[in-house]
């Protein structure tokens, strides 16, 4: 597995996947940033709670393209240059598939630190009051991985099974539209749209006054047994993604 | 005789259309194997399956004396390599590091990229990025990952393909010296009957997926029996005279064909021609190409 993880970062040389993962991370800072410039004393006393709030629903706007994006650079090039029945001889397709997850993986989880750490300094920045509770910032971490991780193994798999690169990307596209808008239909039809899990775990809601236009920030408790079911579905998957690719004949 | 590779009723299916038909394939240690036969015929899914790419509807396939099977697939092709229809590479990186890539996964030693890039005479060029390769270079790349890790075998489908006569010599010079230089056996497929004539040792025929002939290429070259053409002031009596003492011969575009044109048969039936009195114009054995016995085994006209 090592050898083959060494192998992958070969592949990775020149194709400036960093950059990517890079610029979706500071756009996501700079744009959960962007609201605070004049913020006032209501704001800054629930200034945490006003980012994890919103900060999913920019992942969910961003991150569905981007990932596509980063899906679909790390394996155009097997497409691109007709390797993958080379590779084949080389080692096992479960393994190839997996090595890809990994290196994946790794620029979602830059990503998710990025924002963790966007979310750290737009406290130190900004001078928020509210107290920055621990527990909501490891749940936003988590949530973001674990909808990150389901939307990656769906476009990984489209990028090693389709030629047309454009394809995914499109799915990409197309996922972040449904995600947002599907948060405006009831729960029961939002769930069934796997975009939407950036915001469908946020640990925060929002109550709107129209009077005072005031927008109050407050906790929920999170929803453990969607989560759970949500993470048996990513399993899910991931063992029909690698299936898939491994029964295709190259 | 050894046998690197060898299948037993090889069969693969796509629905109800049977690609390749119980396929028995005998390649001998250290030959040249030539796998011929027209675009189509099913040359291309025999090697993916003997590479473990596809699977068999049914058949065994047996490479170094052990039956391939999915979990010993990758400890067997460790011994081989590869170059399946058109070249991999990854266009981003220099040719340098395409061959790192296969180097790594094949556990080979860093070394042995300078040894195949000199194989394959790719020195000057393997800082460059293998998406500036012509097709030439590309197909010499492929050939280079394929001879890492010293393997045993190579399997080469049509290497020649797309290339310009100068870079179709260079390959097939190299792929001839590689067994005199390193003992490797190759297989190499092509639909080009002269390429396999000038590189292969054995051969072996396959049309509409099935082995049609299988030998060494001498034993080919023996089925390019001579028929001896005469050409006579009086057909018809020089057939009635050879036929009275048993000698076959039939009458096509005004000549007569005698089958069996060795030597004591070609004196007697000369000899008896003339004391029958039949005049002799013309006697000639021309010399049958493979390219017509390669007609009579397929029914095909074969690419040159």
């Amino acid at each position: 597995m090592i050898r083959q993880l060494r192998a992958e970062q070969i592949k990775a040389r020149r194709r400036r996947v960093w950059a990517v993962t890079a610029a979706l991370g500071l756009l996501l800072c700079l744009w959960g940033a962007f609201n605070y410039r004049h913020a006032d004393v209501s704001d800054l006393a629930q200034g945490y709670s006003g980012l994890f709030y919103q900060l999913p629903l920019f992942n969910t706007i961003l991150l569905p393209l981007g990932l596509a994006v980063i899906a679909s650079r790390l394996c155009d090039w097997e497409i691109k240059g007709n390797t993958l029945k080379l590779l084949c001889t080389l080692q096992k397709k479960e393994r190839l598939y997996d090595c890809k997850l990994l290196m994946g993986f790794k620029h979602l989880f830059l990503i998710a630190c990025m924002e963790t750490t966007g979310i750290l300094a737009a406290g130190a920045r900004f001078h928020f009051t509210e107290k920055l509770k621990i527990r909501l910032l490891a749940l936003h971490f988590m949530t973001l991985l674990a909808a990150g991780a389901f939307v990656y193994l769906l476009q990984q798999t489209l990028s090693l099974l389709w030629e047309n690169q454009l394809a995914p990307l499109v799915v990409g596209l197309i996922g972040s539209f449904a995600g947002l808008f599907s948060l405006y239909f009831p729960k029961e039809i939002s769930r069934l749209v796997p975009w939407s899990y950036f915001c469908q775990f946020t640990p925060i809601l929002m109550d709107w006054n129209r009077e005072t236009r005031q927008q109050r920030f407050y906790p929920t408790e999170f929803p453990t047994a969607l989560f759970l079911g949500f993470l048996a579905a990513t399993v899910g998957v991931y063992i029909i993604g690698k299936l898939l690719f491994v029964r295709k004949e190259d | 005789m050894e046998l690197i590779i060898e299948t037993e009723a090889l069969t693969k299916r796509y629905g109800k259309k049977t690609v390749v038909n119980e396929l028995d394939m005998k390649v001998p240690q250290g030959s040249v194997y030539g796998f011929l036969g027209p675009n189509g015929a099913g040359k291309s899914t025999t090697l993916k399956m003997l590479l473990g790419l596809i699977h068999p509807a049914q058949g065994r396939i047996r490479i170094f004396k052990q039956t391939l099977n999915p979990k010993n697939r990758l400890e067997i092709l460790k011994n081989a390599g590869s170059l399946i229809e058109s070249p991999s590479y990854y266009g981003h990186l220099t040719g340098r590091e395409n061959l790192e890539i296969v180097c790594t996964l094949k556990g080979a030693p860093k070394e042995e990229i300078d040894q195949a890039l000199a194989l394959v005479r790719m020195e000057n060029q393997q800082h460059k990025k293998a998406g500036h390769y012509s097709l030439g270079m590309k197909q010499r790349l492929g050939l280079a990952a394929a001879l890492l890790g010293r393997p045993r075998l190579l399997l080469l489908d049509e290497p020649t393909n797309g290339l310009d006569p100068a870079g179709i010599q260079e390959i097939r010079d190299l792929i001839v010296s590689l067994p005199k230089k390193t003992g490797i056996t190759v297989l190499i497929s092509s639909h080009l009957l002269s390429e396999i004539d000038q590189m292969a040792t054995h051969v072996g025929i396959i049309d509409q997926g099935q082995l049609i002939f299988q030998d060494s290429l001498r034993a080919l070259h023996a089925h390019s029996r001579c028929r001896l053409h005469i050409r006579t002031t009086d057909n018809a009596a020089a057939r009635t005279c050879l036929a009275q003492k048993g000698i076959a011969a039939a009458e096509k575009n005004g000549q007569i064909i005698l089958e069996d044109a060795s030597d004591s048969s070609v004196t007697r039936a000369i000899r008896l021609l003339v004391y029958a009195g039949v005049g002799i114009l013309r006697a000639e054995a021309p010399q049958v190409s493979l390219e017509d016995i390669f007609l009579r085994l397929t029914g095909k006209k074969v690419s040159l």
